[in-house]
């Protein structure tokens, strides 16, 4: 069979590594109640997010894989009450990413580190709201009960120019990630003879 | 009495479930609809025999509905964070919760897979995520094995303070190390079922819509349309 298609065995991965990536978001997702962390969760992903991902582009080095990875991540948000802008988000950086990681071959360490950043900026599309539909997002919080300090100390953190700085945090944290990732992949995975 | 729904039609409550519920608004119509909405999920889980989980679901929900109306305004700083914590959890997250249990439990994987065929979707897809549904529940009791295990080596919270990472590291790896296994595992005895063959899947799960499924269908689309228009 053609080795740079997806197999099942493929597939079957990209599974169980969706699994685990979703649990790394949803961690991340519920700091995001101390207001600080809506901030940095990309950072917070990003770190967390590190080793199952190295783990998953060394068990599958083959094109398309991280696009589906997206999709259905970010799928899974959108069911469990994200908007719906995380699926596009999910859909086209997992590609972004997917064509990064192609250029360098699945090999090198440069283009893995770019193509993580690359991919943990998907999760700007679930933060999306807070910028494009500020009013009504906020609106929202209100009739729902957020109390003022919590809106406050959120909308203090979500001013304008805060957003590139929050695309800015989820490439450093991805920086992080992938660094830690390889970091304990070289420590254990590869002396247990995993990779 | 046992009723048997298509779970494309346990796939489009939730995603209306996905969209109205977790949308916090409590003013205006949404008053009605959602207590009104909410009574799906109930309803479903009785008439599939599930009688513990719907009378629990029902009144959490009811409680934390009436708390974040009645209780939420009445009180201030702290307790009110506390509190609409709470009840926003039970009255909007919860009711999809229930409905994405509703979904895993009843559904068979084999039929689960008939039906996204019959949705013409890629194989590509299919197979990831008919994984993901069987994994989650692994994830967790693995997890749960290896924090204990954890605790009895006296690797807690307590060295967390003083090098977190070794927490991420003491549970992240071991976890990736048995997640690894068991999908080496699936995917052999997935291939032995034939998995990996790309001719198409026949399977023995009838799939199709009945007339449960038009009037759940109606019912949630319609509550989806109330709630946009309005």
């Amino acid at each position: 069979m053609d080795n740079q298609k997806l197999n099942t065995k493929d597939l079957i991965n990209i599974g169980i590594f969706s699994v685990l990536y979703f649990i790394m978001f949803f961690i991340s997702g519920m700091l995001g109640y101390i207001p600080v962390f809506v901030v940095v969760l990309p950072l917070v992903l990003g770190v967390l997010g590190g080793i199952p991902f190295t783990l998953f582009l060394t068990k599958t080095g083959k094109f398309g894989a991280v696009t589906i990875m997206g999709i259905l991540v970010s799928v899974l948000c959108f069911l469990v009450g994200q908007s719906w802008i995380s699926i596009i988000f999910g859909v086209v950086f997992g590609f972004l990413a997917d064509l990064i990681f192609k250029a360098g071959k699945y090999k090198s360490w440069k283009f893995t580190v770019i193509g993580y950043c690359v991919f943990t900026e998907w999760v700007i599309g679930s933060m999306l709201p807070m910028w494009i539909m500020r009013d009504v997002y906020f609106e929202a919080y209100r009739t729902q009960g957020g109390t003022e300090e919590y809106i406050g100390s959120v909308m203090n953190l979500t001013s304008g120019f805060m957003l590139p700085a929050v695309v800015v945090i989820g490439f450093i944290g991805g920086i992080l990630g992938v660094y830690l990732g390889r970091a304990v992949l070289k420590k254990h995975f590869q002396k247990a003879g995993i990779v | 009495m046992n009723l048997r729904l298509d779970p494309r039609t346990k796939l489009l409550i939730l995603t209306v479930f996905s969209i109205v519920m977790i949308d916090g608004d409590t003013a205006g119509v949404n008053v009605y609809l959602k207590p009104a909405l909410s009574l799906l999920p109930f309803i479903l889980l009785v008439l599939s025999g599930k009688n513990k989980a719907a009378f629990g679901y029902i009144s959490a929900f009811l409680i934390s509905w009436t708390g974040n109306l009645v209780l939420v305004p009445m009180v201030h700083g702290g307790l009110k964070i506390c509190f609409s914590l709470v009840f926003q959890l039970g009255s909007r997250w919860f009711p999809s919760g229930v409905t994405g249990y509703y979904l895993i439990t009843t559904t068979q994987i084999s039929e689960f897979v008939a039906a996204m065929q019959k949705m013409h979707i890629s194989e590509k897809f299919i197979i990831p995520f008919s994984v993901m549904f069987r994994f989650f529940p692994t994830v967790a009791e693995e997890a749960e094995a290896i924090s204990r295990a954890m605790r009895m080596r006296g690797i807690g919270l307590q060295g967390a303070k003083k090098n977190p990472i070794t927490l991420l590291e003491y549970r992240m790896v071991p976890l990736m190390m048995c997640v690894v296994g068991i999908g080496n595992d699936l995917s052999a005895a997935a291939l032995t079922r034939g998995l990996g063959n790309m001719r198409e899947r026949t399977s023995i799960c009838r799939t199709g819509f009945q007339k449960p499924d038009i009037l759940f269908a109606i019912l949630v689309l319609s509550g989806l349309s109330v709630f946009i228009i309005f």
